[in-house]
């Protein structure tokens, strides 16, 4: 089994509300958009004209409770991902936001004190096996909730689908059977 | 018979995961594999068809295994507006045909008509990806949102998830005329807050619950989502059984909370002095006192959606609207929740008296919901029962949207503004 990496990259962006609906980071109106490149494009340009060309592949995104509150829709993050962004420090998520993103392999680290620790452009580590998130600029670090064994083993397979395979070819899921 | 050494006290929540993942008890936290009893979906570009194509070309499962555990509906994009629409159904009904599974279409939104069909059997597990089935818990089943995770339930038997704690809500006191169940949920995200039940499961009891119709709680259990909450149950009772008589189509032991259950806490709400309310956007957190709100212009009115288009709904708006006009130019669309629901408001005379006051009814579907149909304008403003106020939910992110109970959206689309329903009700009386 493969361990996680660790996520190393500058905080791209502060999303300060509690209950923050990830639908407005693209706007409501361009959810149904499929194109990876044009919904790139439009990741917080009513909050952040330009945002786009400041995300350097690795970067995170800095959140605080019950983020990705509201209908969960996968485009915001999509489109995160095609900038480079590598994962969402948060104080807390919303659960259906949070299981449909780590079945995406895609990071999200629970990190209570967050929001009031990390500023925009600061370095942000997140440290799996410490299981801490290192603010170097701030010279602080702050501990962080553990993955469920599922989740974790989500996240190292690179998404639900590369972990089901694995679970799957190791033996068929039958109701009861344990499971890492 | 257990023996009471051995005997774990257990909540819903607990003993249906228990069953479905093969043990005798669990526990808050454990890492559990739990065979779903029915696996429930609805077709939506991304959805379905993306699990369809990805079981087969992924795992190579040309069969789902048990084709009964699962069923389909259309209810978005009904009817199809575009070749593009009506191609992705027609892919629904065939890959239904071809596997086996039901495919229900045009009898109404999917959450409403699995409970109709008898699914929401008390006791079941019922996984969907939309986190709104949980309005199945009303009647004692454990409904999960699972998002993506349903794709393992499309390849699997079983799907991975940790067993929550639960969280007993117990609604005390009696609520007054005009007041509904739509206003006790939002009232509770009010003073419980929005995640204040974060991955966990919520058992609802009291006298509120005892007394509310199953109506009522299905409008409760699907909101669950806003307070952070996996899913809601309700203990089934008389009134749930009668509800069921004939439709249960499940055979599973129906669960009651043991009196000793383990609750990760118990919240007592109150609703003795609750007012109507009314959810202001952008976010389904904003409850405020419907009196705070009285008085601001609308332009449009929505009453439907799988959490506020069922009969007492619409009873309550016929109860409103009889006799009277809706204001020239407000766009009042009424949608009951399944065909069975708008049939028997036809029997009642409840679709006369909406559309002679000037409502349009529609038939059962989620388009209301998310704007494609009845779209607002920049800077139109609606009152609406859906289940979500964001900008741009119904049309122009310039667009505001207004949530609250069935009457309000009635008394509003008789005065052209946020309106408070019981005067016209006082009169019915």
């Amino acid at each position: 089994m493969t361990r996680l990496n660790n996520l190393r990259g500058r905080v791209a962006w502060v999303f300060e509300e509690d209950d923050y609906d990830i639908d407005l980071i693209v706007g409501v109106r361009n959810i149904k958009i499929t194109d990876l490149q044009e919904l790139a494009g439009l990741v917080l340009a009513d909050q952040a004209p330009g945002f786009a060309a400041t995300v350097q592949r690795g970067d995170l995104l800095v959140g605080g409770r019950n983020f990705g509150y509201g209908h969960p829709h996968y485009p915001a993050m999509r489109a995160m991902r095609h900038l480079g962004v590598a994962g969402v420090v948060a104080e807390s998520f919303s659960p259906g936001f949070f299981r449909g993103e780590i079945s995406m392999g895609f990071p999200l680290v629970t990190c209570p004190g967050i929001l009031g620790a990390a500023r925009r452009g600061d370095l942000i580590e997140v440290d799996w096996s410490a299981q801490q998130v290192h603010l170097p600029t701030q010279g602080r670090a702050l501990p962080i909730e553990p993955l469920g064994a599922s989740e974790r083993g989500t996240l190292e397979a690179g998404g639900l689908i590369p972990y089901l395979k694995a679970r799957l070819a190791r033996a068929p899921a039958t109701p009861g059977a344990p499971h890492d | 018979m257990t023996t009471s050494s051995k005997r774990v006290p257990q909540t819903m929540t607990e003993k249906i995961l228990a069953r479905c993942s093969g043990r005798d008890s669990v526990r808050p936290g454990d890492e559990i594999e739990a065979r779903p009893d029915v696996v429930i979906s609805y077709d939506f570009p991304g959805y379905t068809d993306v699990f369809f194509k990805e079981a087969r070309e992924e795992f190579g499962v040309e069969k789902v295994s048990s084709p009964e555990r699962y069923v389909l509906f259309i209810d978005h994009m009904v009817p199809a507006a575009s070749p593009k629409e009506e191609e992705l159904h027609r892919g629904t009904r065939a890959w239904g045909a071809a596997q086996g599974v039901p495919v229900h279409e045009r009898k109404g939104i999917g959450h409403q008509v699995s409970a109709e069909l008898g699914y929401a059997t008390p006791g079941a597990f019922l996984v969907h990806f939309d986190g709104h089935v949980s309005q199945l818990g009303a009647f004692g089943a454990y409904a999960f949102g699972a998002r993506k995770g349903v794709l393992e339930a499309y390849v699997s038997e079983t799907i991975a998830l940790r067993v929550p704690p639960t969280v007993k809500v117990v609604l005390t006191g009696a609520l007054q005329p005009g007041v509904m169940a739509r206003d006790v949920f939002h009232h509770m995200v009010r003073v419980m807050g929005p995640s204040s039940c974060a991955f966990k499961a919520v058992e609802l009891a009291g006298p509120v619950i005892d007394a509310m119709s199953v109506e009522g709680r299905q409008t409760l259990c699907g909101q669950a989502m806003f307070l952070g909450a996996t899913t809601m149950l309700v203990a089934p009772d008389a009134r749930t059984r009668e509800w069921l008589q004939g439709r249960a189509c499940l055979d599973v032991p129906a669960v009651q909370p043991d009196e000793d259950a383990v609750y990760e806490r118990v919240v007592t709400v109150d609703v003795s002095a609750l007012q109507p309310i009314v959810v202001v956007p952008p976010s389904p957190a904003n409850t405020r006192d419907l009196s705070e709100h009285v008085g601001l212009a609308v332009h449009a009115g929505y009453l439907g959606s799988c959490a506020s288009g069922r009969l007492e709904d619409l009873r309550i708006a016929a109860q409103v609207l009889r006799g009277r006009q809706i204001q020239p130019g407000f766009q009042l669309h009424v949608v009951p929740t399944s065909q069975a629901i708008m049939a028997q408001a036809a029997r009642e005379g409840l679709i006369e008296t909406l559309v002679e006051a000037g409502a349009f009814i529609s038939s059962p579907t989620c388009d209301y919901c998310y704007g494609r149909i009845a779209t607002m304008a920049d800077g139109q403003r609606a009152v609406s029962t859906g289940t979500l106020n964001t900008p741009g939910r119904m049309g122009s992110v310039d667009s505001e949207i207004y949530l609250c109970n069935a009457a309000v959206v009635a008394a509003s689309a008789l005065e052209g503004c946020i309106a408070d329903p019981r005067p016209y009700l006082e009169a019915v009386a």
